[in-house]
């Protein structure tokens, strides 16, 4: 394994990193922490002759909270520091849990939020607790810029909407009216592994109503998605765990997993039901954990 | 009746100065400050970089190799095949030389060695490996042994027909007889995985060419081996070779075969008159292979009402790879040492490797063990259940008894397998626990053990199997002893610096440790088969005791009782005298003394250097079948362990809780050390039992040659461990000492094994128990369960 050569900019912002990104077309990516790039480089999965960094850049690195807007999180914040966030304990305590599960200390070090995102990898951590907090994206590329539901940000594995000129700036996590969330990651050992299953949950309590829920699948279809069937189901209905008992098994019937040397298709299936299970009685007890 | 003479509770009450006690490792500042130095850091000036080319086929016949258009990249140095290189073949058993230094007319598996390159930096290296072009024929594989044994079946040697490379076939006492007599007989199949042994440091080899002396800097687990089989195929004397290993990060078996790399950088410096240092990527350490053996093992077993053993009936199949390698050593060690660890005296034991289309197999940690002890483990505990006996009462009935003889002829002298058994029964809590854990919790036990260093060299020779010098400097005031013990991590440097000290009575910290070096050091086989402490340590001491025995005739020409009141007049004997910790003195009047220093200044004045001399050959030992040499040994440890897990019922996943290990290892000599083993095969155990397994694809090619999707635990999957001894003396081994570090791993997968069908009520035949198998297992008792209840 040996990186090939390359060319690497700094630019000192966010405007003159899309301006170059622009100039050089497919050859050009950015990268932040570079967890996911230097590696496919390495294995040669991508040879990009122009490297533009953005991971420096300190408009991409706050996380803080705007009132009447919601939580803000720049793009270029690591792992670690979504993890040690005084205002996402305060706010979202499952937002910092979930980037805690994610791969092991060094990643979380040096892999950003956003790049996670961007990576576009189907059992990515970070974006099935985001999705279900109804988190937005702010993308800005050379030609202006534009907001959209993180939802509708993946296209397929390793393919998001983004034009080769954009980036995502920030991600929102807008005052909702839920009471509790969170994300159960299922890996095959405590540290270091990719998850088989990651099934977040949002749930609007009103006493022991279930008023709204959020159910995202990670790991288990091309992209994160949501079981709207089972979202539907649990609407109006009181909470209770055979309740969600049957959202899992609904939720199970929504996912589209393959098999791989981690898991087969029918198993993910199966874990889908056990943790949307787990995770909404978390959500509903607990609240953002 | 006379009683029983024990090696039990021999040490209760000695206290020495420098050994039983957890000295401070001699490399520890090197390698936390990260100043030592492995073999992948050394550079010397215009050294060149190279890589082997590997097959890209599982079996094929090669066409044509092009390396025209890697040969015009600028900055390519040398290409070689086989035509370049003598075709000797080569291996670790010699009646299995079945290896080239590249691939003649043929390759055997997916990564096979058909040339190799160097060129003047990585980046050309990795350009020009991509321009050469090999033609082949593609021919069918096998993969499996079922595949391999199939009739018509490819055959991948011709020296083997029906793929089979070895075939065992023993039997000890009368088993037909004993199934007679037997009041319960059961038979159990249980399978075992390939795994690799996830060490960090990957090979790594330089060499380079000084007039008709090749020496090699590698990472590797014995200097003696390397230099032998490098001077073998290369037809030169071994006093032309010199190996010399850096620091080396680990090697658990998986660095004793001679590898591509060595004689690859040997004939690549030799052709271009440069330093050539070749290294893997960590995915070809996978391909390397070399690792423990994937096995099915089936056990039938006969026993008395009680659940006293008659006999056991073994047929274990190997899936061997493409190459022996030390495979027929891995085959005869799966049956050897059942018959240490229980008494019986009826054993048959059949066993067939095969070769198949994949990474050649080899010994890992408990070499050839790990697997059969797992199997046989769980088999007894099925036997047990059958009959209503409590697990670690089945094993206190049958476990081997000290000074005793095994019926395949092995003579066991310290062995306290049954202590070990009692006292990981109390520690555990397993009375209070066995039978009243809730469902999803479980417990289990295993027993293990190893042989404390081979009892014959891997090739014939009558050489020593270790040797030692210790010299002193001359104003007395340091020492160094030189002995070419391997240190893979396991801290025989410390250990033999301590067995130094006192064997000498002088400081450790003025002691420094010259090794690993053939050159400078003395002949020792090196790291395998957990020989260092006992063999290199005899050596060790002997060579202490010689400088002592100098040294005390020196003193006793030097020191004078006091004549007035003092107790007698006259020369001093050397008798007479002790040496400890640097002072030598007058044992009946220890005031009078005088330093080793001086004694050892005044020695180099009159007789010059000061030196000593140690060796250690174990003579002619048990066992007189064929394959006899494998699994005699001069002593053997014994290992009881017991694990607690819980298993989450929904997905499968198991958490193992807690674990105990006693061990019956002789004297211990630096008792933190021997806890960091301990540690490190429960690690090794509970990866090996739960998650670890190679995957390949249909193609022969690694699916997971990385620590990512090869998951090993990692320190938030260790459970709790406690590590304790049984207090013994081994007879065979200096001030009483035997292994610990690969018997640890014996013991570990059946009991982990055994503690999940404790807790879920269902046997798992195939290792790794990973969740969704046990997922699967419950979902199939379920169905089982209901369509019973219909």
């Amino acid at each position: 394994m040996y990186l090939p050569d390359f060319e690497y900019f700094t630019p000192n912002s966010v405007e003159e990193a899309c301006r170059l990104l622009s100039q050089y077309g497919s050859k050009a990516v950015a990268i932040a922490g570079g967890t996911d790039i230097l590696v496919k480089m390495k294995k040669e999965v991508m040879a990009p002759e122009v490297l533009v960094s953005i991971g420096h850049l300190s408009e991409l690195k706050k996380i803080e909270y705007v009132p009447g807007k919601g939580v803000v999180i720049g793009a270029g914040v690591t792992h670690n520091e979504v993890m040690n966030s005084k205002i996402l304990h305060e706010k979202y305590l499952s937002v910092s849990e979930a980037a805690h599960q994610m791969a092991n200390n060094q990643v979380r070090n040096l892999g950003t939020i956003g790049g996670n995102i961007c990576n576009a990898v189907p059992s990515a951590d970070m974006p099935p607790i985001l999705i279900a907090l109804d988190t937005t994206v702010k993308i800005v590329g050379a030609k202006g810029e534009r907001t959209m539901p993180l939802e509708n940000v993946f296209k397929g594995p390793n393919q998001t909407v983004l034009e080769n000129d954009e980036l995502i700036t920030e991600f929102v996590i807008p005052d909702g009216n839920f009471t509790g969330s969170t994300y159960i990651k299922f890996g095959l050992r405590a540290s270091g592994a990719l998850a088989v299953v990651g099934v977040a949950a949002s749930v609007q309590m009103e006493g022991d109503i279930v008023k709204d829920a959020r159910i995202v699948l990670g790991a288990v279809s091309p992209v994160p998605v949501r079981a709207k069937e089972a979202e539907n189901f649990l609407r109006g209905k009181k909470a209770g765990e055979e309740l969600f008992a049957e959202a899992g098994v609904i939720a199970s019937g929504e996912c589209r997993p393959i098999s791989d040397i981690r898991g087969s298709a029918e198993y993910r299936r199966d874990m889908v039901r056990v943790f949307t299970r787990r995770a909404l009685l978390k959500a509903v007890n607990e609240g953002h954990v | 009746m006379a009683k029983e003479f024990s090696y039990l509770n021999f040490n209760r009450n000695k206290e020495y100065s420098y050994i039983g006690k957890s000295l401070k490792r001699t490399d520890i500042l090197d390698k936390v400050t990260g100043r030592g130095k492995f073999t992948a850091d050394l550079k010397f000036s215009n050294m060149l970089y190279g890589k082997l080319i590997r097959s890209t086929e599982a079996h094929a016949r090669i066409i044509k190799i092009d390396t025209s258009e890697a040969e015009k990249l600028p900055g390519v140095r040398a290409i070689i095949t086989a035509k370049d290189v003598p075709s000797i073949k080569y291996g670790l058993s010699p009646a299995r030389y079945d290896e080239t230094i590249f691939c003649i007319d043929k390759v055997r598996y997916y990564g096979d060695k058909i040339g190799a390159i160097c060129a003047v930096d990585e980046e050309t290296l990795y350009k020009a490996l991509k321009l050469i072009k090999v033609e082949y024929e593609v021919l069918p594989a096998v993969f499996t042994p079922a595949e391999a044994a199939k009739e018509g079946a490819p055959q991948i040697f011709e020296e083997y027909p029906g793929n089979i490379n070895t075939e065992i076939h023993l039997e000890f006492g009368d088993v037909e007889k004993a199934k007679k007599e037997a009041y319960y007989i059961r038979t159990d199949r249980l399978q075992g995985q390939r795994t690799v042994h996830g060490f960090i440091e990957p090979h790594c080899s330089i060499a380079y060419w000084e007039g008709k002396r090749v020496t090699i800097h590698s990472a590797h687990q014995s200097a003696h081996y390397l230099q032998h089989h490098i001077a073998r195929i290369f037809n030169m004397k071994e006093g032309d070779v010199r190996v010399i290993l850096p620091y080396i990060g680990a090697g658990f078996g998986g660095k004793l075969d001679v590898s591509g790399l060595d004689v690859a950088a040997v004939a690549l410096s030799k052709i271009t008159g440069q330093p050539v240092k070749m290294f893997f990527d960590l995915e070809e350490v996978w391909y390397n292979g070399r690792a423990r053996h994937g096995m099915d093992m089936k056990y039938t077993t006969g026993v008395t009402k009680e659940g006293k053993i008659l006999f056991v009936e073994s047929e274990i199949i190997l899936d061997g790879g493409a190459y022996t390698g030390l495979g027929v050593a891995s085959s005869y060690y799966a049956g050897a040492l059942l018959t240490v660890l229980y008494d019986f005296d009826n054993y048959r034991f059949d066993a067939y490797r095969y070769v198949t289309n994949l990474p050649p197999c080899g010994a890992q940690r408990g070499h050839g063990q790990p697997h059969p002890r797992y199997a046989f483990e769980s088999h007894l505990d099925h036997i047990a259940e059958d009959l209503g006996i409590d697990p670690i009462d089945i094993r206190l009935l049958n476990a081997r008894r000290a000074n005793t003889v095994t019926p395949n002829g092995y003579e066991v002298k310290a062995y306290y397998l049954k202590e070990a058994n009692e006292m990981a029964r109390d520690v555990s809590g397993w009375k209070e626990k066995k039978g009243k854990l809730p469902k999803g919790r479980g417990i289990g036990v295993g027993n293990g053990g190893f042989v404390t260093g081979a009892g014959y060299c891997m090739y014939r020779t009558d050489l020593p199997h270790s040797i030692a010098m210790i010299k002193v400097y001359d104003d007395g005031t340091h020492a160094v002893v030189y002995t070419n013990a391997v240190d893979i991590g396991q801290g025989s440097d410390t250990v033999l610096t301590q067995m130094a000290a006192q064997a000498m009575g002088y400081p450790y910290e003025d002691i420094t440790i010259c090794t690993r070096d053939t050159d400078l050091s003395t002949l020792d086989f090196g790291a395998y088969a957990s020989r260092q402490t006992l063999m290199a340590g005899w050596a060790v001491k002997r060579a202490g005791e010689d400088v002592k025995r100098k040294i005390l005739a020196q003193a006793a020409e030097m020191l004078k009782v006091k004549e007035d009141g003092g107790y007698r007049f006259g020369k001093l004997t050397p008798e007479e005298l002790e040496c400890e910790e640097g002072i030598v003195y007058v044992k009946q009047e220890p005031a009078v003394n005088i330093t080793f220093a001086e004694v050892a200044r005044a020695y180099f004045v009159k007789h010059g250097v000061l030196i000593g001399r140690g060796y250690y050959h174990p003579g002619k030992l048990g066992g007189t079948h064929k394959g006899a040499a494998v699994g005699t040994s001069p002593a053997y440890s014994s290992a009881t362990q017991i694990a607690e897990v819980e298993v989450d019922m929904e997905t499968g996943l198991t958490k193992v809780v807690g674990t105990w290990d006693v061990h019956d290892s002789g004297f211990v000599v630096n008792p933190q050390l021997l806890h960091g083993q301990v540690h490190g095969a429960f690690s090794m155990g509970i990866g090996e039992t739960i998650w670890e397994k190679v995957i390949f694809d249909e193609k022969g090619r690694v699916l997971n040659g990385n620590f990512a999707e090869y998951r090993l635990p990692t320190a938030l999957d260790m459970p709790y461990v406690e590590s304790l001894v049984v207090d013994t003396f081994e007879p065979n081994g200096p001030w009483g000492v035997k292994e610990v570090g690969e018997g640890a791993t014996t013991p570990t997968l059946g009991c982990v094994a055994n503690a999940v069908y404790d807790a879920i009520g269902v046997r798992i035949s195939e290792l790794p128990l990973t969740p969704e198998k046990i997922w699967r297992a419950l979902k199939e008792a379920e169905g089982a369960k209901e369509k019973g209840g219909k």
